[in-house]
Formats: C-alpha cells, sequence, structure tokens
C-alpha cells in the first residue's frame, strides 16, 4: 500500500499530463480548422510525447489507490495545471517558433512543478519519482530549446492572412 | 466526502471539433462545462444543453448530452419552456453578450424574474464575434476597434450582474476563462442550486479584442462568503471593478412554476386527455 503523499502527488502527476495532453490535442485540432497546418502538427506531436510521458505515470500509479479530486481540488501553482498551455498566448495565425516558445514555457512549468514538489517533500520516494519527472521534463525543454535554435528569427510574427477578420465595413 | 466519478471530462465531449478561433476564451468554459459534468457524474440522457446564436452558442454541439442550438436571443425561452416540461432534466442555457443582452435582454430579465429551476451562462467577449467583431451592450464606450464604431460605441455598458440582481436573479457567480477549475466548480454550484443560477464569464475574444488578454492580470478571486442581502449585493454590483470572480450572490427564493400551479396544470391536462378519450 503506497504512501499518502505519494498517491496525492501520482493523481496530480496523472492530471498535469492527461490535461497536457489533451490541451495541445485541443490545440492541434483547432490550428487545423484554421490552416494553420505546421503549427497543428507541432502541437500534434507534442500531444504525442506527452502521452508517452502520461503512459509512464500511469504505469507508476497502477495498483495504487489514487484520491479521486475534482477539478478544483488539485493543487496547482496557478489557476491550471502547469504543462497546460495558455490560451492566452495563442492565436490562429501564430508561428511554428511562438507555437515552439509556449510549448517551451509549459515544459519549463511542469519541470519547476515536479521540482518543487522533489524539494518540498519529506518521502524519499515521493522525491525520488517527482526529481525524475523534473529530469524528464528538463529534457524535453532542451529539445525544444535545440530546434528553436535551429529556427530562422523571422519566423517570430505572426502569419499572413489572405482573409484578414475585419471585413470592410 | 469525495463521490466516486465515473465519467471523465473528456467523456462529455461530442468528438466534434469546435471551430473556435485559437486562444477563444470559450475552449475554457467548454472544458469547464465538461468537468463540471465530470464532477456530478451527471447522466448525458438527462442533461440538455440550450443556445440561441453565436460563436458561444456552438457550444451544445460539441458536448455529449441533449442539445438545442436555437433562435438568436431565444435560447432561454426554450430553454425555459424545456424546464417547466420536463423538471426532471438539468437544464443548461448558453450565449453570448450580444445574445445574451441586446438581442435576447427582454428573455434574460424576465427570466431573472421569473427564477426557474435551471443555469445561464453567458460567455462575454464585450463583442460580436461571429459578425467580425461589432460593438455588443458589454462593449466599453470608447472601444474603437470597429469600423462601424470608429469613434467607440458612445453607449456605456450593461453592468450584467446588476441588470439580474434588478431583475429578481437569486444566485449570480462571474468566472474568468483563464481559470476554468474555478469556473468548473461554480457551474456545479449552479447547477445544484434550486433556482436560476446566472454565470457571467470574462470569455477573451483573441482575434477581435486581443487586448482582453490583459484581464488574465486584473481578475481576482472574491475571498469573502457571497452576499445574501439583495441592498448589499447592489451596492456591489454598481460600485466594482467588474473583474472579481467567485459567488458573488445567492438568496433563495422560490422558483416558477409555484408547486399549486404545478398540480393545477397536471390536472388540467389529465382533464384535457380524458376528454379526447375515445
Amino acid at each position: 500500500m503506497a504512501n499518502k503523499e505519494l498517491a496525492e502527488f501520482l493523481a496530480h502527476s496523472v492530471e498535469l499530463e492527461s490535461e497536457a495532453k489533451e490541451r495541445y490535442e485541443e490545440l492541434a485540432d483547432a490550428m487545423a480548422q484554421h490552416h494553420n497546418d505546421q503549427v497543428a502538427q507541432f502541437f500534434l506531436r507534442m500531444a504525442q510525447e506527452v502521452s508517452h510521458h502520461l503512459a509512464e505515470v500511469s504505469g507508476l500509479a497502477k495498483g495504487m489507490e489514487l484520491p479521486q479530486l475534482r477539478a478544483w481540488e488539485f493543487n496547482w501553482p496557478e489557476t491550471e495545471s502547469p504543462e497546460a498551455a495558455s490560451y492566452e498566448a495563442l492565436h490562429y495565425r501564430m508561428s511554428l517558433r511562438q507555437a515552439m516558445t509556449l510549448a517551451l514555457e509549459s515544459e519549463r512549468a511542469a519541470e519547476s512543478y515536479y521540482r518543487q514538489v522533489a524539494d518540498g517533500s519529506d518521502d524519499a520516494e515521493t522525491v525520488r519519482i517527482a526529481g525524475q519527472f523534473a529530469d524528464e521534463e528538463r529534457s524535453h525543454a532542451a529539445e525544444l530549446e535545440c530546434m528553436l535554435l535551429e529556427l530562422p528569427e523571422n519566423g517570430a510574427n505572426l502569419r499572413e492572412d489572405d482573409d484578414e477578420p475585419h471585413m470592410p465595413e | 466526502m469525495i463521490d466516486v466519478i465515473k465519467l471523465k471530462a473528456k467523456d462529455y465531449k461530442s468528438g466534434i471539433k469546435p471551430i473556435w478561433c485559437p486562444g477563444c476564451g470559450h475552449f475554457s468554459v467548454f472544458n469547464a462545462i465538461t468537468k463540471a459534468m465530470a464532477a456530478l457524474a451527471i447522466s448525458k440522457d438527462d442533461t440538455v444543453m440550450v443556445s440561441g446564436i453565436g460563436c458561444s452558442s456552438r457550444l451544445p454541439a460539441y458536448v455529449d448530452s441533449y442539445g438545442f442550438h436555437g433562435v438568436h436571443g431565444r435560447g432561454l425561452a426554450i430553454a425555459q419552456g424545456l424546464k417547466v416540461a420536463r423538471p426532471d432534466l438539468t437544464v443548461l442555457a448558453m450565449g453570448g453578450d450580444g445574445d445574451g443582452f441586446s438581442i435576447g435582454g427582454n428573455h434574460f430579465i424576465h427570466a431573472c424574474r421569473r427564477n426557474v429551476n435551471m443555469t445561464y451562462i453567458v460567455m462575454d467577449n464585450e463583442v460580436y464575434g461571429m459578425t467580425k467583431g461589432q460593438a455588443s451592450p458589454t462593449t466599453a464606450l470608447d472601444w474603437d476597434h470597429s469600423k462601424l464604431t470608429p469613434h467607440g460605441p458612445g453607449v456605456r455598458p450593461f453592468k450584467p450582474a446588476a441588470l439580474a440582481l434588478a431583475s429578481g436573479a437569486p444566485w449570480i457567480a462571474r468566472a474568468y476563462s483563464g481559470n476554468p477549475n474555478q469556473m468548473a466548480k461554480l457551474i456545479v454550484e449552479a447547477i445544484e442550486f434550486e433556482g436560476f443560477s446566472f454565470l457571467h464569464v470574462m470569455s477573451q475574444c483573441i482575434t477581435f479584442c486581443p487586448e482582453q488578454t490583459d484581464w488574465k492580470a486584473i481578475v481576482h478571486e472574491r475571498e469573502e462568503p457571497a452576499l445574501v442581502d439583495a441592498d448589499e449585493a447592489a451596492k456591489l454590483f454598481l460600485h466594482e471593478d467588474g473583474f472579481q470572480t467567485g459567488l458573488l450572490y445567492s438568496e433563495q427564493r422560490a422558483t416558477w412554476p409555484p408547486a399549486a400551479a404545478v398540480a393545477v396544470s397536471e390536472d388540467a391536462v389529465a382533464q384535457l386527455s380524458a376528454s379526447f378519450r375515445v
């Protein structure tokens, strides 16, 4: 039988990764609807990456009795789970660079969350697993940093739109 | 006590892909609704989403429940009729600020005073988004982004909470699209409330009002319990900054239709049926 602190942490981890996966899928669908296929493909790839981590987290929690928390009962540093990409930073014309930057912020936020749990826990198993998750998020962030270096700087502007939202009135 | 949650939030999504702009606050409202449904372990077969017309009014299609995408501004009329006819159903009406406060403004004030046991969610982005960005009843008087109102509408915007209170709404809350988890909790409380519950959501329009991304830094959660006195609530709603979220006002009142009227009408229906019986 797992200890309460570990079960609580794993419940948060499963939620964090689930929300991140669902948010990336939602963003991929939304970008595809608005014909921003390059960014849609990127978000879809991020969703696949996160799903691997979700499977790992779920595997660790398998057989454990995790607390059944409602959405507002999770204890997050901000209003949403850390790895869920912020709606405020989105735009249907966003560039690949902007999308990657947004994903990088999300990965860093997840790393920071896991690191805080590891630093703040007295339970050895929670410290070990949270530290491992933080390292994995750091690794994802490092991959994104490398990808960003390979992208041209001029990709930072909003993409052109042949059909601007403001019609002549 | 924590209930057993059988379905997850994503299980309440229909699978139809929303066509809202990426970054639209309505995604957050959609997620909050499905989270609330999961938290209540609500039956899809006993839940109905009713809407009017507009970007936000597309929402019923995206939820895996019964739904009715109605006529502009008339979602509340349909929803109230449905709830009165089928009080066993959980009925949520929803729409935008134009749908609810302009075209449907009359239905809104009468729904507030009538107090049918249902929930009304208004996704307020202060603009008509579907028709490409015109001023709505909640647009700031100096908002000059539309060529139709190059110097701003020049009209003071409605204060939806004050309007609801003055019209007799017994349950008034405000949420923000940047905080879907708090919103989910408020939707649960709205559904559980016995009466007309009005949830005003500040839901950003990233395309026509990009300045609304600043809301995140301005909104603040109400720390005090909800007001139960209408006079106190009136003072609050007339003088607040409009960015306070949470349950703001809650006062139990008799719902409509009264039990006696229901008994009479059921009897009348039975008599009518009998008169037509062969």
